[in-house]
């Protein structure tokens, strides 16, 4: 009997004995150093564009998985998975279009950075160049003074147009040019649709409108009333609301002009149509995708070191080259010449197409237009009047 | 005589956990909902307080016309939904062999196989200015270009609506109509009234029950609806659905609170008319199987 046993009771009392200890380290795992908190998962809760799919080179190094997950960028999404979704608990980090501090700071549900725990921080030139302190793009990653957020994608967003049926565009005015009525589609966001009409209405002088990115209540009426006359008028097809809706809208000629991201452009020329992305005169709609530290009270210091890890890896070069080829965003200044060091990483084309990805975003931002303002002051005058548009 | 108390207490259980669970599970979402309609909204939270604040805001705001919008639709997309439902009940109870009843009735839950959502897209393409309806109607000769209309419409709206909750009143519809009592139709047979007569005097009156509870599906349905109006719409025709979401998105909970108190409180109505206006034991003996 007894040789027929795999262990001896010795060897089944020491392996108790084991598991006891490492359950109660598990248990007590905040309490115990960096090296023994290796091999945890940490959770990154992402808007569907931070995804290599790949984590392995952070994953090897570090012992620690990561697991993404799925999560609506609407303020409300964000805020409800983190207070009533159990999102706390489970997230170590959201990694959302910034700007919208404000709520998750005055609800405390994120914890407020220190760029020294991230090496990447420094090396990231980009973060002083378009998001540093006192400019408004420093909106995105921070509040009050106060860094949150961990840039780790930025953008300029314009409007789609499909060439061969519109001929060359490069104003806003399109969107509202009689030409393409009922041919031009908006997102259903005043912080995308809204700004971008109050910018080309500020630049065409039709409205006295100071700032499109903060726009005062009466403002913001003007804007509202200027859509709903065009509204009226019949120039809109379709207020789009989400991804795959914009692309078919896109792929099966729908629309010829269409307020959108520049992604949606990307799956449409993928799937053979000739769509292009606007350079519009009047600047682009700006914006930063940020990586937050969810507030978990109940997370150890070890567990914090390895979240900070993890932020420190998107800011890195490898991830930057991946996001930038995946999404065609700017990412970070390691990106281009760690694509082009790493030919069995990075072909030649994938390294020259990161490249071109790159200095066309950087132009985007030398050009400039207005910054999105995800929370504006008067937010709720904002919902209300774009519940007057769509209802009109 | 202990047998007797033990089956009390075992019914009690039985009967009385289940119960437990509904009323814990949708009776307590729906309290919550109505006592946070009137807290007052706090920065990006609420606090507790009696106000009516978040209902002025619904009824003297643009969302009123979004309400009155939706009812009208709601009701006039579950009267084509009923005059659609009843001739195919009608018609499956009275027209189809009884061996083949049940294929029939399969064949009208097969949309459900197909999420509603993915549906709905399908019906964006099927109706857009390239798809394959309006290629068909130019190929033809019928028009010279696309019909606009067809898609991002109040006729897409309705399409989108009946397709999607009139299978649901077919059931309750032929639920009623077969268990009808036959000698009821055959004695007005035998007093001499017309089958027209006799389908207005016996058999619509009697199938009456099952008419409103279908007429209940299809309303409910049609007025909580988000995504028919989203995708099908066109520019931003907002539902009530859709004015909660948008409540939502600013963190304005005791608004959407509100709103879906002031739904609530329509259907619920609804459903006590029903009570009140029909034996509901009768029409769920039908569906029990008991006459």
């Amino acid at each position: 009997m007894q040789d027929h046993m795999f262990f001896s009771r010795r060897q089944i009392l020491a392996g108790g004995a084991a598991l006891g200890l490492g359950a109660a380290l598990n248990l007590q795992g905040r309490m115990i150093s960096p090296a023994f908190a290796a091999g945890r998962t940490l959770t990154l809760a992402d808007i569907g564009v931070g995804d290599t799919g790949d984590w392995t080179k952070f994953e090897q190094p570090t012992g620690n998985k990561v697991s993404v997950v799925s999560m609506g960028n609407g303020p409300s999404a964000v805020v409800n998975q983190l207070v009533a979704g159990g999102g706390r608990s489970i997230f170590d980090i959201i990694n959302i279009v910034g700007g919208m501090q404000k709520p998750l700071v005055d609800n405390d549900l994120v914890l407020k950075l220190d760029p020294s725990r991230m090496p990447n921080w420094a090396k990231n030139t980009y973060i002083k160049d378009y998001l540093g302190k006192g400019t408004p793009g420093f909106n995105f990653i921070g509040y009050e003074d106060t860094i949150y957020g961990v840039p780790t994608i930025l953008q300029g967003d314009s409007f789609a147009y499909l060439p061969e049926e519109t001929g060359e565009l490069d104003s806003y005015a399109a969107l509202f040019d009689p030409k393409f009525r009922g041919y031009v589609s908006l997102e259903d966001n005043y912080t995308t649709a809204g700004q971008k009409t109050a910018l080309f209405l500020k630049k065409a002088g039709q409205a006295d409108i100071k700032d499109p990115a903060n726009m005062t209540p009466e403002e913001v009426k003007t804007v509202i009333d200027f859509l709903i006359e065009q509204k009226k008028a019949g120039q809109f097809r379709v207020i789009w609301s989400s991804f795959e809706q914009a692309v078919n809208l896109l792929t099966s000629k729908e629309v010829h002009v269409m307020d959108c991201w520049e992604p949606m452009v990307f799956v449409a020329r993928s799937k053979g149509h000739n769509a292009k992305y606007a350079a519009p005169k009047e600047g682009y709609l700006l914006w930063a995708l940020a990586a937050y530290i969810v507030n978990n009270p109940e997370r150890s210091e070890a567990e914090i070191g390895d979240t900070y890890a993890l932020l420190d890896f998107m800011l890195g070069p490898w991830y930057g080259a991946k996001i930038a080829l995946l999404r065609g965003y700017m990412t970070n200044p390691g990106a281009v010449e760690y694509a082009k060091a790493h030919p069995d990483e990075f072909s030649a084309e994938e390294a020259t197409r990161v490249a071109e990805i790159i200095d066309g975003v950087k132009h985007k931002f030398e050009q400039g237009g207005t910054w999105q303002n995800r929370w504006p002051t008067h937010v709720d005058v904002y919902e209300e009047e774009w519940q007057r548009f769509k209802t009109a | 005589m202990l047998l007797t108390r033990h089956g009390r207490v075992l019914r009690l259980l039985v009967l009385g956990l289940p119960l437990l669970a509904i009323a814990v599970s949708i009776i307590g979402p729906l309290a919550i909902t109505l006592i946070v309609s009137f807290w007052q909204k706090k920065g990006f939270g609420m606090v507790p307080a009696f106000t009516l604040d978040s209902y002025l805001l619904f009824f003297e705001g643009v969302r009123l016309e979004v309400l009155q919008r939706s009812l009208w639709v709601a009701v006039s997309a579950t009267v084509i939904m009923l005059l659609l439902a009843y001739p195919i009940a009608y018609l499956v109870t009275r027209r189809v062999r009884a061996e083949f009843t049940r294929v029939f009735l399969f064949l009208f839950a097969v949309p459900f196989l197909v999420n509603y959502i993915v549906r709905t897209f399908a019906w964006a393409d099927i109706l857009g200015r390239t798809g394959p309806v309006n290629s068909l109607l130019i190929w033809s000769g019928l028009v010279t270009g696309p019909v606009d209309w067809l898609l991002f419409s109040d006729f897409a709206v309705y399409l989108g609506l009946v397709t999607a909750y009139m299978p649901f009143m077919i059931f309750p519809i032929w639920l009623s109509l077969s268990g009808l009592d036959r000698r009821h139709l055959e004695a007005s047979w035998m007093l001499g009234e017309s089958p027209l007569a006799t389908f207005w005097r016996i058999t619509l009156p009697l199938s009456l029950p099952g008419v409103l509870a279908a007429a209940i599906f299809g309303f409910v349905g049609a007025f909580g609806e988000v995504a028919v109006s989203l995708i099908l719409g066109g520019t931003g025709y907002q539902l009530l659905g859709n004015a909660i979401t948008s409540a939502l998105n600013v963190l304005n909970y005791p608004l959407a609170a509100a709103i879906s108190s002031v739904a609530t409180m329509i259907m619920l109505t609804l459903i006590v008319a029903w009570y009140r206006l029909f034996d509901i034991h009768l029409f769920l003996g039908k569906i029990m199987g008991r006459r």
